[in-house]
């Protein structure tokens, strides 16, 4: 039987579809009490790596616990992990209520459970109608629903925020860091780090299959490196100066500028007065966490370069360990399209704002704090067999 | 168990297709039953005028010619506990519900196993109601004197009984060894209604009125009532003879005989009730086994 600990694990995940290798040796773990971003972009393999740590895909090589077993030794696994996939399916004639009873009695609970989870999400008031009618974002709450029938200690949740409205996403939020923070274990996917920027601690970032980054949101944000554009009257005059002080991180921009990554414009103002250089203008550029992201993972459907990957241009990301012994071949590339810098002379650090909600959602979290790993206690007065709304019977 | 048990009933149970269903199947067993006891009354009266039949002896009024008509209804309505199978797991697959269900289910072979039985069970309901149907359509259309007896009429249904759970598995595991609901149907309708069914006349002629045909899966199925009505009729035609002095006859009339029977009751070139259920077992263990194991082993992506 399963430790209870709410720990996932992921060692050495491989899956081939024929040629087609989806995910490559992937390896990182997920810690109870944290919410773990897994993101890349479409194709990278996420849905692939959480369909094999569900047991629905067999891997090719490598393992995945959750509670220190492998997924089909859970016993019933819906109360311990309960998850929202993409494509995940409902009879388009069958009502919410009804397909909570559904999967509530394949976990052995009581009808009660069924009509608590629906009001847990918001769909108290669809609860009879049809799956078929939903909007997409009524469906990702149904599943969500269907996953929390079992009061599950791990969530694990594939692009939950596909069809939800801005409201709906702010409560996803919420609900997830309410979640996390009784205890529990959360592993969410999205090919948007800014979808899940606030709702994550610790983030595991992978491309074509393979992982580029794994550790704290915070570390990865530490690596964001800001650089200095600065508009100098005579720039090879600026350049020589610079260099001659020991500043060497300079490059010329298209527009006739200088970059410099390793000074701040205080140094470089001071540099360009000691020298008697004409400055007409300088600001301080920094990269944020998105373009990082695209940085990590932009690779995916290039051509391979000359490069070979190793330390990323510029020290923007610590590549995860494991994959750097045996990721020979992966190249990597600086994106071509995108300027991975954007003009933000006035704004704060990012990393300076941790964590903060700036949703104006602020309703409060209509999740009800749960009793941390223990299971579901049934209701002794339900009985499903006299729970029937639907008229239709249902325990025959 | 019970509770994966209790879910596929509630999946069947809050969709329509249950019903859907189980409505048409009760009104062909009634039609069919009715139109061929109506059929096999109406031949039996002219029969009995005919000089040639009376100077045989043969009292062919008191002969359970409606029998044909319990085996025949039986046996056409038989193709909607297939179709209710072939989407049970068909449908979960093409609808991706399988992915909540092996989800929440203790093991995909637990799943897979509270699945059949409940298919299973569901199968003997949708024997019942055709049993209910094509006994009231013979009611019906047939007169009192060509009735069978109350074993006969019994081991007739029960035949038909166990041929439906057959086929409700028999379609399911096609349903799992192909995954498209569509695929399957089209599959399991063209072979049971066309292929099948001109199918065995051709084999069965072809081979000199052999038993190849009942080695098919359609001809089984359809050999286990057609040989239990053929079996009894044969039986009550020879118990008659007997009480009215005459002989027994030799085995190859007998075997003669039960072979035009079969062919009147559709299941040319049948077996015994036995023999073509074991063979019918054997196609649905076949299609049933290597479903669930395709099931086994599936990537749900």
């Amino acid at each position: 039987m399963h430790d209870g600990s709410g720990r996932i694990v992921v060692s050495n995940l491989t899956k081939s579809f024929g040629q087609v290798a989806a995910v490559q040796n992937l390896s990182f773990h997920v810690e109870p009490g944290s919410v773990t971003g897994f993101l890349g972009p479409n194709g990278a393999g996420k849905t692939t790596t959480l369909r094999m740590l569900l047991g629905l895909v067999r891997p090719t090589a490598g393992y995945s616990t959750i509670n220190g077993q492998p997924f089909e030794k859970l016993g019933n696994p819906g109360r311990v992990v309960g998850a929202v996939l993409e494509a995940q399916g409902f009879h388009p004639s069958r009502s919410a209520l009804n397909h909570l009873r559904v999967y509530a009695a394949a976990m052995g609970l009581p009808d009660q459970r069924a009509h608590e989870v629906v009001q847990l999400v918001g769909l108290g008031g669809a609860a009879n109608r049809a799956a078929g009618g939903f909007s997409l974002g009524m469906k990702q709450r149904l599943a969500l629903a269907t996953a929390l029938l079992g009061d599950p200690q791990v969530l694990v949740l594939d692009e939950p925020a596909n069809g939800l409205d801005p409201e709906g996403i702010a409560w996803l939020r919420t609900f997830l860091r309410a979640f996390a923070s009784s205890g529990r274990t959360v592993l969410i996917s999205s090919h948007l780090l800014a979808e899940v920027e606030q709702t994550i601690d610790q983030v595991v970032i992978i491309s074509r299959g393979q992982t580029m980054f794994y550790g704290m949101l915070d570390d990865l944000r530490k690596q964001q490196q800001s650089r200095v554009i600065v508009q100098p009257a005579d720039p090879s005059a600026l350049v020589a100066a610079l260099q001659a002080e020991g500043i060497t991180g300079i490059q010329p921009t298209p527009d006739g500028k200088v970059a410099v990554v390793d000074a701040t414009i205080q140094q470089i103002g001071d540099i360009a007065a000691k020298a008697g250089l004409a400055i007409y203008g300088v600001q301080e550029e920094k990269a944020d966490l998105e373009q990082l992201f695209f940085r990590l993972t932009s690779g995916q459907y290039a051509a391979p370069g000359a490069q070979m990957y190793g330390q990323p241009q510029g020290g923007y990301a610590m590549p995860y360990q494991q994959h750097q012994q045996q990721s020979g071949g992966f190249q990597y590339q600086q994106p071509i399209a995108q300027q991975p810098y954007q003009q933000q002379p006035h704004q704060p650090p990012v990393a300076q704002q941790p964590y903060q909600q700036t949703s104006p959602y602020q309703a409060p979290s209509p999740y009800q704090q749960p009793a941390p790993p223990s299971p579901y206690q049934p209701d002794p007065t339900a009985n499903p067999t006299h729970n029937d709304t639907t008229g239709q019977g249902g325990n025959a | 168990m019970g509770n994966m048990i209790t879910a596929e009933f509630r999946k069947i149970l809050t969709t329509r297709l249950w019903w859907a269903l189980l409505i048409p199947a009760f009104i062909m067993a009634l039609g069919v039953a009715w139109i061929w006891s109506a059929i096999t009354t109406g031949i039996s009266n002219d029969l009995v005028d005919e000089e040639l039949i009376q100077q045989f002896d043969v009292p062919v009024d008191e002969i359970s010619w409606s029998v044909i008509a319990l085996v025949r209804g039986m046996n056409l309505a038989s193709i909607f506990p297939m179709v209710f199978g072939a989407l049970g797991l068909a449908s979960e697959l093409h609808r991706k519900t399988i992915t909540t269900s092996f989800l929440t289910a203790s093991s995909r072979p637990g799943l897979l196993a509270a699945k059949s039985i409940t298919y299973a069970l569901w199968g003997l309901i949708y024997g019942l109601i055709i049993a209910a149907g094509v006994s009231l359509g013979t009611l019906i259309g047939s007169d009192r004197n060509y009735l069978p007896d109350a074993k006969q009429w019994f081991l007739i249904l029960l035949a038909g009984l166990f041929m439906c759970v057959l086929w409700t598995i028999f379609a399911l595991g096609v349903g799992a060894l192909i995954g498209s609901p569509v695929g399957t149907l089209v599959i399991l309708l063209i072979y049971t209604l066309i292929v099948g069914p001109l199918g065995e006349i051709a084999l069965f002629t072809t081979t000199g009125g052999s038993h190849a045909p009942g080695f098919m899966p359609n001809g089984s199925a359809n050999g286990m009532t057609g040989s239990t009505a053929s079996v009894l009729l044969f039986d009550q035609i020879q118990a008659l003879i007997l009480d009215r002095g005459g002989q027994v006859v030799d085995d190859d009339v007998r075997e003669g005989f039960q072979q035009f029977i079969s062919v009147v009751a559709g299941a040319h070139g049948a077996f015994s009730l036995w023999l073509s259920g074991l063979i019918f077992l054997a196609w649905t263990g076949i299609f049933y086994v290597t479903g669930m194991l395709r099931n086994q082993a599936r990537d749900i992506t």
